[in-house]
C-alpha cells in the first residue's frame, strides 16, 4: 500500500515515549528516561542511541533490543483465571484427605477408607499420640486400677504404619482456609483435597468449675495424669454431675477403693432418662460402696484449699476432696468450624446423605456432628457414619480421576440418626437406658 | 513498572492517609530502598512517615476518635510493598508509641509521647526477648535491682532496632528479689542516652541494613518514675500483646504484596514459561486476600485478651511469615535472572522475606506459643 501509516507521519518529538525490551535479559529502555550512565540523556529515542551502545544489565547490543509494548495486567488477569480450572494451575502433587482427630471416629475412618481407597495419601491429625484404645474402658480401667498404658491396643505409630497413613501426633489443628484448602497446624500448612473433621467433643466447663481446677476425663492423656495425682492410696473424690459418664466414674472410683462424693443439681442420678426411673435402684444398689450423692444442689463455689478443693454448694454443705471431675456433659469445640465459617446447628451441621458440612470438601463425624440440629456422642452412630463417609470419599475420587462410569460408584448410603440404647456399665447395677 | 490494582482489603483502605503514605513510599522511600538495605538509615523518610500520622493510627487520636489497627497495618503495608525495612521501623516506632500511651504514666503519655507521634523523636522496641521469655523460650536478660527512687539495671539485650544516641526503646528487666515466688518484672522506656547504656554495632546482616540495629549493653542504669511504663509488666504486656504482634502483619504484607506485583510485571513477557512454575500470582493474591480479611477482622478488636484471640493473631501471624517466603521466592523464580540482581527489589525482597520469617515472633516461636496454649490445661 502506498499510503503512510499514521505513527510515520508523525515528527519524532511528538511521539509517545516508546518501550525497547532486551533480548537477553529482560531489560527496559524507556526512551522518556534514557540511560544516564551511560551518556542517553532522557528523551534520547532508541532510533538516535549509537549502534555501539550496550545493555547497561547485560552488555548485548541494541540489535538485541525489540519495541515493547507494556501488557495490559487486567487482559492478562483475566486470562489467568480462565486458565485456573487447567491442569496449569492444579497443585503438582496429590494432597489427599486429611483427618483431624485420631479417636474412635477418625480411625475407624481410616480404616474403611483404606479398603476402598488404598492408594490416595492420607494425614491424620492428632493433638494426642493418636494410641488406639477403646475410651469407654477408661472407667472400667479405674475399677480394676489398670495402668493406663495397659489400655493401649496399638501405638498410633503401629497403627499408622498398619493403614499407611501419615500421622502427625501432638499436633494441634489451628485454622481452616477453604479458598486455598489448607488445614493450619503447629507443624505447618497442610494442603488438602479434602478434609474431614472427626475431633470429637470435650468436656464442658461451667462456672465455678476450672481447668486448673478439676478434671475432664475424656482420654487417655488425663486419664493418666489424673491416675498419677491419685497416686496409690485411697482418696476422696468429688464428681460433679450424675449423668452417664458421672455415674460410671463414682461407680468405678469407689470399687477401685475411693471414696466418692457425687453432686447434681437432680434428685436422682441419670434423670436425663426420666422414663427409665434408674436413680433409685442405683442409688440402692450402691448402698454398699462408699458413694455419697448429694442430689438437688448447685455448685456455687470451688476453691482450691492447700492440696485439697474445697466445694460450696447451694443449701451451704461444704465439701473437702482430693480431687475434683468435671462430668456435666460434653461440648464441641468450635475452633476450626468458625475458621471456615461452617453452618453449626448444636455442633457441624453436616448432610446425612455426605456428611459433607456446608463448605465443599470439608467432612465430618463421631461426637462434633450434627444431623439436623441433633448431636450423639455414642460408638455406635460412628461405624454407620464412617460408611457413609467413605462411600461419598470414594465418589468424589472417581469424579476426580475422571471415571464417568456410574455403574461403578458405590451407592450412597445415608447416615440414619436412631434412637440409642445407653448401656450402663455401673457394674453394681448395669442398666440400658432408653 | 506498572502497579497492579490493591487488593479489595487494601483498597477499602483509602484515606487521605494511606495516600500520603503512598506519595512518600512511591517517592522519596522508593528512591533510597536499595541503600536503606545495604545500610543507609532514612530518618527523613520516617519522620515524613510519623508526620502525616502513618505510625500512631493505632493510638487514640488528638480529637478523641479511638485508634485504628486495621489502618495503621494499612499504612505499614504501602510502605512495606516498597521497602521492608522501612516497614519494620514503622512498627518499631508504633509499638513504642503504644508502651508510652498505655503506660498511663503522665511522664510517657503526655508530652513525651506526642513528641513521638509527631515524630520529632524516635523508637523501638526490645520486647524479643521478654516476649520470649513469657513464651518460656529463653530467660530475661536483663535484670533490675530495686534502690531509692527507682531501679538500677544490669545486662544486654543482643540487637534493638530503629535506635540512634538520641533514640528510646521499651523493655522489660527482671526485678531481683530475694523471694522466688515473689518474682515480678519491670517495663521501661531505656533512653539510649542515659548513663550507663552502651549502644554497639551488630555484624553485617543479609539485608535490611539501615534498620538502626544495635546490641544495648546496661551497667548500673538508673530508671526512675518518669521512664517506668508498668510495674509489674505482665497485665499491660497481657492486655498489648495481641495488638503488638497483629500490627508485624503490616510489614509482611507489603513485601507479599510487592512480591506479588512484580510476578505480574513480568507476565507479559515470560508468562508463557512462568506459567510451568507453582505459586502463580492470581493463586498468591487470593490467598493473601483471605489472609489479609483475617488480618483486618482481627485489628478490630486488639483488646480482646482471651487465648482463643490470641492464637488466632499469632496463627494469622504465622501465615504472614511463611506467604512471605513462598511469595518472595516466587517471585525470584518469575523474575529469573533480573530478580537475581543484587539491584533488585526481587531480590531485596527475598531477604525482607526471610527477615518476617525469623524476627521475633519467628515461625517456628510462633508454633511454639500456639502449641503450648492449646494444651488442655490440668490441674497441677
Amino acid at each position: 500500500m502506498s499510503v503512510a501509516t499514521p505513527s510515520a507521519s508523525l515528527a519524532p518529538a511528538e511521539a509517545a515515549w516508546q518501550l525497547y525490551i532486551c533480548h537477553a535479559c529482560g531489560y527496559i529502555y524507556n526512551e522518556q528516561e534514557g540511560d544516564p550512565d551511560s551518556g542517553l540523556l532522557a528523551g534520547t529515542r532508541f532510533a538516535d542511541i549509537p549502534d555501539d551502545w550496550a545493555c547497561p544489565l547485560c552488555g548485548v547490543t541494541k540489535s538485541d533490543f525489540t519495541l515493547y509494548v507494556a501488557p495490559d495486567l487486567s487482559a492478562l488477569k483475566t486470562r489467568a483465571s480462565g486458565l485456573a480450572s487447567t491442569h496449569l494451575t492444579a497443585p503438582r502433587s496429590a494432597p489427599g484427605i486429611v483427618v483431624v482427630g485420631a479417636g474412635k471416629a477418625g480411625w475407624q475412618l481410616v480404616q474403611n477408607l483404606r479398603s476402598q481407597l488404598p492408594d490416595t495419601p492420607v494425614t491424620l491429625v492428632t493433638a494426642c499420640a493418636g494410641d488406639v484404645y477403646d475410651k469407654p474402658l477408661l472407667s472400667v480401667a479405674m475399677a480394676r486400677q489398670i495402668q493406663p498404658q495397659a489400655l493401649v491396643k496399638e501405638t498410633g505409630r503401629e497403627a499408622a504404619a498398619r493403614w499407611q497413613v501419615r500421622l502427625l501426633a501432638h499436633t494441634q489443628a489451628l485454622h481452616i482456609c477453604p479458598e486455598s484448602r489448607t488445614l493450619r497446624t503447629t507443624q505447618g500448612p497442610l494442603r488438602y483435597a479434602d478434609l474431614v473433621l472427626a475431633h470429637g467433643a470435650e468436656a464442658a466447663l461451667l462456672a465455678p468449675l476450672r481447668a486448673d481446677l478439676c478434671w475432664r476425663i475424656n482420654h487417655l492423656q488425663a486419664y493418666q495424669r489424673f491416675q498419677a495425682a491419685l497416686g496409690t492410696t485411697p482418696r476422696h473424690v468429688a464428681i460433679v454431675g450424675a449423668g452417664l459418664i458421672g455415674s460410671e466414674l463414682a461407680n468405678d472410683l469407689a470399687l477401685g477403693g475411693h471414696r466418692v462424693t457425687l453432686i447434681d443439681t437432680q434428685a436422682r442420678p441419670l434423670a436425663r432418662w426420666p422414663a427409665d426411673q434408674a436413680g433409685e435402684p442405683l442409688l440402692a444398689a450402691w448402698s454398699g460402696l462408699p458413694i455419697h450423692f448429694m442430689g438437688a444442689v448447685q455448685l456455687q463455689a470451688l476453691l482450691r484449699e492447700g492440696e485439697q478443693y474445697r466445694l460450696h454448694t447451694s443449701d451451704g454443705q461444704t465439701v473437702l476432696a482430693d480431687q475434683v471431675i468435671a462430668a456435666t456433659g460434653l461440648v464441641t469445640p468450635t475452633r476450626l468450624a468458625r475458621s471456615a465459617d461452617l453452618i453449626w446447628q448444636n455442633g457441624i451441621a453436616v448432610d446425612a446423605q455426605t456428611l459433607q458440612t456446608s463448605v465443599p470438601h470439608i467432612y465430618a463425624l463421631g461426637d462434633c456432628i450434627s444431623v439436623n440440629g441433633q448431636s450423639s456422642r455414642f460408638i455406635e452412630p460412628i461405624l454407620r457414619q464412617a460408611q457413609t463417609l467413605t462411600a461419598a470419599l470414594v465418589r468424589t475420587d472417581q469424579r476426580q480421576a475422571q471415571m464417568r462410569n456410574s455403574a461403578a460408584l458405590p451407592c450412597a448410603q445415608p447416615y440414619a440418626v436412631r434412637d440409642a440404647v445407653v448401656r450402663v456399665k455401673t457394674t453394681s447395677l448395669p442398666l440400658s437406658l432408653h | 513498572m506498572n502497579l497492579v490494582d490493591l487488593p479489595p482489603e487494601l483498597a477499602t483502605r483509602s484515606n487521605p492517609l494511606i495516600e500520603a503514605v503512598r506519595a512518600i513510599a512511591q517517592g522519596p522511600l522508593a528512591q533510597q530502598a536499595y541503600a536503606i538495605d545495604r545500610g543507609a538509615y532514612p530518618e527523613n523518610v520516617l519522620k515524613q512517615l510519623a508526620e502525616v500520622g502513618a505510625m500512631s493510627a493505632h493510638l487514640p487520636q488528638a480529637d478523641g476518635s479511638p485508634g485504628d489497627y486495621g489502618l495503621a497495618i494499612a499504612a505499614m503495608a504501602e510502605a512495606s510493598r516498597v521497602c521492608g525495612a522501612t516497614g519494620f521501623m514503622m512498627w518499631c516506632q508504633g509499638v513504642a508509641g503504644l508502651y508510652m500511651q498505655a503506660s498511663g504514666n503522665p511522664a510517657l503519655a503526655g508530652e513525651r509521647l506526642a513528641r513521638h507521634v509527631r515524630g520529632e523523636s524516635l523508637g523501638g522496641t526490645g520486647l524479643s526477648n521478654p516476649m520470649k521469655s513469657f513464651a518460656q523460650i529463653e530467660t530475661l536478660l536483663l535484670k533490675a535491682t530495686p534502690v531509692e527512687g527507682g531501679y538500677l539495671i544490669n545486662g544486654a539485650l543482643p540487637w534493638v532496632s530503629n535506635l540512634a544516641p538520641n533514640h528510646y526503646f521499651g523493655t522489660v528487666a527482671a526485678v531481683s528479689t530475694p523471694d522466688e515466688s515473689a518474682s515480678r518484672e519491670i517495663m521501661f522506656m531505656l533512653r539510649c542516652d542515659a548513663p550507663g547504656v552502651t549502644l554497639k554495632a551488630c555484624p553485617e546482616f543479609a539485608g535490611m541494613e539501615g534498620t538502626g540495629t544495635f546490641s544495648v549493653q546496661c551497667k548500673d542504669l538508673f530508671v526512675g518514675a518518669d521512664d517506668l511504663v508498668a510495674d509489674p509488666a505482665k497485665p499491660l504486656i497481657a492486655r498489648i500483646r495481641g495488638g503488638f504482634v497483629l500490627l508485624q502483619c503490616g510489614m509482611a504484607a507489603g513485601i507479599i504484596q510487592g512480591a506479588i506485583d512484580s510476578m505480574w510485571a513480568v507476565e507479559g513477557q515470560l508468562g508463557h514459561v512462568n506459567q510451568y512454575l507453582e505459586d502463580r500470582p492470581a493463586d498468591l493474591q487470593a490467598e493473601f486476600d483471605a489472609l489479609l480479611a483475617r488480618i483486618m477482622k482481627l485489628a478490630e478488636t486488639p483488646c480482646d485478651t482471651t487465648t482463643d484471640y490470641f492464637l488466632n493473631v499469632l496463627d494469622a501471624r504465622c501465615h504472614c511469615g511463611e506467604l512471605s517466603l513462598r511469595a518472595a521466592n516466587s517471585a525470584l523464580m518469575h523474575q529469573g535472572a533480573r530478580g537475581y540482581l543484587m539491584q533488585s527489589d526481587v531480590q531485596r525482597r527475598v531477604r525482607e522475606a526471610q527477615f518476617v520469617a525469623i524476627v521475633t515472633p519467628a515461625i517456628k516461636h510462633l508454633r511454639k506459643e500456639m502449641a503450648r496454649l492449646s494444651v488442655q490445661e490440668m490441674p497441677a
